[in-house]
């Protein structure tokens, strides 16, 4: 019988247990449900690459960060260059030296102020001696950099650099910080609190930011790991907005309290093509490939139709350079890819694999699209799926693949950002592309300092990269925004970064 | 006592044949941590240098080596991804799962106990035969699915939770435990069908047996014998089985983490797998292989204090000068 007993306060306690609990439960149903100065934003993946902000390389860290650092100049959501930890600058007439004033008062978040030693330690940092590529390859054409006073920095190029100034969106960081990676010290708008392995990062509004301060105090960061629960979460009302999200949630959050923004990713999604590989190595195959496929498809079949055609390694967001008749050097062509393909000596096709990264669906459903489509001129695909660390060792450094579906993006808004990757000798050509004309013509345009003859330079490369078939250009993928109704000021940017700062709450 | 010590080195045995197999499979899947924190900055020059930094180019068994005093002497690492103790970082995490763990352990001993004594008791009603069936459905339904079904209906039809919700113990602790009724509940189902059917057809075996004939003869009632003598017996099984669901509850909750998103110790194993941070992925399966060791350590001397026929026979044998297993 004693034992009788224990068992029964045992399940007298569970019943406490269950009872205390769901009452705690009720509570913060509530509490999920109301706004005051703090949102929950959910997040694809934790910021677990790096918090440096100079040598982040997630793309989704990148994005965050940038609430965080500052540069010198800053980019505003059309994508111009204005000023931010400097106040003003002047540029020489011979376009080698640049004259920065700092804007005064400019203050860390660990309260101090920003000074010229500051400013110089971080673009030396970034500029590095020793590696072989900087962090920035703009700064490797720095001669010289100096403080002549308190408020003045000089930077003084070897060359004449037009794009120059994208490189100093770089983050300032205080000279004193020693452990960057977990000190997280910036100008920004919003200050580094706190972070949970897998779980949240804490922002909070700098009270002391030099210009106007962030509307929304408190944002929780919230890692939402898996894709398929975020419109659950959504719905729930544990997160409030979550910058990408797929067609197909959007369309199931229609006629609930959230918003869905639509606009580009801004990247270069294709299907990159081993040129050093066979039967890559030959032209004809890779234009053979590019007749075969039909873009307008794949976003029929990916995003609903959303989406924007692209023809090179440029997207339309770049208006400057993006060129819409490249979309048509290659309009689908069957027979043209079979005449192709037979004059390359492959009349019957061949077999090639594609190495999908598998943490990202549209492009692994463009793959498959692909599949299809190259099926039809006798071209059989198999589609390799690939963790993205196994992506990043055996694809992108170890360039042993065939080919692969990727978007690429830009870190900077320059041309010099998406192209130079493919110069021949660049150690993040990993498609191994190799056309001396190409080099000549990234030559000229990072050589020239008149505005319109680089533009035209950028567009010869542009040019040589569809004529070539450098890669099966698709499209800039479409990207979805839910937010929910309360929450106004949501800003698209050309580049790939979220700001916070301009979120409001609407009463 | 001599028990005690052989038990003792066979579990550190265990242990660091576990974290060489670990280290053993890091090296050999595809991966490289140094390209994983360059990303999109890796280029060979790069990798090479950062593989240099972090002393990876040196031999295997150096590494491994060098490991196992670190941790011998109380210092776990640093995560590559995190920078931060490895410690610090698991050390969080360890009461998360622990607690949905050990929840729906509870719920699986306070629901498959008294309701398998009664349905042995009832055996052959209709209730019992209307149990039956649905045991079987919820016994071959996974508890990620189960998880997925209670997100949808408690979660968004009825509201009686905030799917993804998930509150940490510091900042609310009936607030944590609140969230995890639901992730624990739907671990523990499946086990409380295999338990509820495993109690039932053990109480009725031994019912079978000569010693309740004698018992019912000494004029003792039913209730009486199927609590005195019978669950006694008839628990035996039961109890190895709940051990092993333990420890299969452990795995469970890793991946009934990830869909009712609680940042557990699963989730920090998914993550740190795919961003080969190896240090944390060594500490966390050494934890749960440890939890397993212990657990089963903590069935067997149940046994023997439930059954002195196990005792006995564990001496006999050692009298015997066999090996003890």
């Amino acid at each position: 019988m004693k034992k009788g007993k224990g068992l029964l306060s045992l399940i007298l306690v569970m019943l406490m247990t269950t009872t205390i609990a769901l009452g705690g439960c009720a509570g913060d149903k509530a509490g999920g449900t109301s706004f005051n100065d703090s949102i929950t934003i959910g997040i694809p993946q934790d910021l677990d690459d790096s918090l440096d902000p100079h040598v982040v390389s997630a793309a989704g860290t990148r994005e965050i960060l940038f609430n965080i650092y500052e540069g010198l100049l800053k980019y505003d959501s059309t994508g111009s260059l204005n000023c931010a930890i400097a106040e003003s600058y002047d540029i020489s007439d011979d376009n080698v030296t640049y004259t920065f004033t700092l804007r005064e008062g400019v203050k860390f978040h660990d309260g101090s102020t920003v000074t010229v030693e500051d400013v110089i330690y971080s673009i030396e940092r970034c500029a590095g001696t020793s590696e072989e590529e900087p962090l920035v390859p703009a700064f490797s054409n720095i001669a010289e950099i100096s403080a002549p006073d308190e408020r003045t920095v000089v930077i003084v190029l070897n060359a004449p650099d037009t794009e120059f100034l994208a490189a100093l969106t770089s983050a300032v960081i205080p000279a004193s910080n020693t452990d960057v990676e977990n000190n997280v010290i910036g100008t920004g708008p919003y200050r580094f609190v706190s972070r949970t392995p897998q779980e949240s990062v804490e922002l909070v509004a700098f009270e002391e930011y030099w210009g106007e301060r962030a509307h929304i105090t408190n944002i929780t960061l919230k890692v939402c790991s898996n894709a398929d629960a975020v419109v659950m979460e959504l719905l729930g009302g544990s997160i409030d907005m979550y910058c990408r999200i797929t067609s197909s949630q959007a369309a199931e959050l229609a006629g609930s309290q959230y918003q869905v923004l639509e606009g580009t990713m801004n990247l270069v999604q294709a299907m990159y093509l081993n040129n050093a590989v066979e039967p890559f190595d030959d032209v004809r195959v890779r234009q053979a490939l590019c007749y075969a496929i039909n873009p307008q498809e794949i976003m029929d079949f990916v995003s609903d139709g959303q989406g924007t055609e692209i023809g090179s390694s440029m997207f339309p967001a770049f208006s400057k350079y993006y060129m819409e008749e490249l979309n048509h050097v290659y309009d689908q062509d069957l027979d043209r890819a079979r005449e192709l393909l037979a004059e390359a000596g492959y009349p019957d096709g061949f077999t090639f694999t594609m190495t999908v990264p598998s943490n990202y669906q549209p492009h692994i459903d463009t793959a498959q699209v692909l599949v299809e489509q190259l099926e039809a001129i006798g071209v059989t695909a198999e589609i390799n799926l690939v963790e993205w660390d196994t992506w990043l060792s055996d694809v992108y450094v170890g360039r042993n693949f065939e080919s692969t579906v990727v978007g690429v993006d830009a870190s900077e808004l320059t041309a010099r950002a998406l192209l130079e990757r493919f110069t021949s000798d660049f150690g993040k050509n990993f498609i191994n592309f190799n056309s001396a004309a190409y080099d000549e013509a990234f030559a000229n345009a990072i050589s020239t300092t008149d505005d319109a003859l680089q533009t035209q330079y950028y567009q010869e490369c542009m040019t040589i990269l569809a004529e070539e078939a450098a890669n099966v250009y698709i499209q800039d993928l479409p990207t979805f925004v839910a937010i929910n109704e309360n929450i106004g000021g949501y800003e698209f940017y050309p580049l790939y970064v979220q700001n916070f700062a301009s979120l409001y709450i609407i009463e | 006592m001599r028990y005690f010590v052989k038990k003792f080195f066979s579990m550190a045995a265990t242990l660091i044949l576990v974290s060489f197999l670990v280290f053993a499979a890091f090296e050999v899947i595809p991966g490289d941590v140094a390209v994983s924190m360059l990303g999109t900055n890796a280029t060979e020059s790069s990798v090479a240098a950062l593989r240099e930094e972090l002393g990876l180019n040196r031999p295997f068994l150096t590494r491994f080596f060098e490991w196992i005093g670190s941790c011998l002497s109380g210092d776990f690492g640093e995560s590559y991804s995190y920078h931060m103790p490895v410690w610090e970082m698991i050390s969080e995490k360890i009461p998360i799962t622990m607690t949905m763990a050990l929840m729906s352990f509870l719920i699986t001993v306070a629901v498959s106990i008294p309701l398998g004594v009664y349905l042995a008791k009832h055996a052959g009603s209709k209730v019992d035969k209307g149990m039956y069936m649905t045991n079987q459905v919820v016994m071959a339904v996974p508890s990620f699915f189960m998880g997925i079904i209670f997100t949808y209906f408690f979660g968004l039809v009825l509201r009686w939770f905030v799917p993804g919700g998930f509150v940490s113990y510091d900042k609310s602790l009936t607030g944590f435990l609140g969230y995890l009724i639901f992730p624990s509940i739907a671990i523990a189902l499946p086990k409380i069908a295999m338990t509820v059917k495993l109690l039932r057809s053990s109480i009725l075996t031994e019912s079978k047996k000569d010693y309740v004939r004698t018992a019912y003869s000494r004029g003792n009632n039913t209730t009486e014998v199927l609590y005195r003598h019978v669950l006694k017996n008839a628990m035996i099984p039961v109890i190895t089985f709940l051990g092993m669901t333990f420890t299969d509850m452990v795995a469970g909750s890793i991946v009934v983490e990830q869909v009712f998103n609680i940042p557990g110790l699963g989730r920090i194993l998914l993550t740190s797998i795919s961003n080969r941070d190896y240090p944390v992925v060594e500490i966390i399966i050494l934890f749960i292989a440890l939890l397993i060791m212990v657990v089963n350590f903590a069935v067997d001397i149940l046994y023997r204090y439930l059954d002195p026929r196990i005792r006995e026979q564990q001496s006999g044998r050692k009298e015997s000068g066999k090996e003890e297993k």
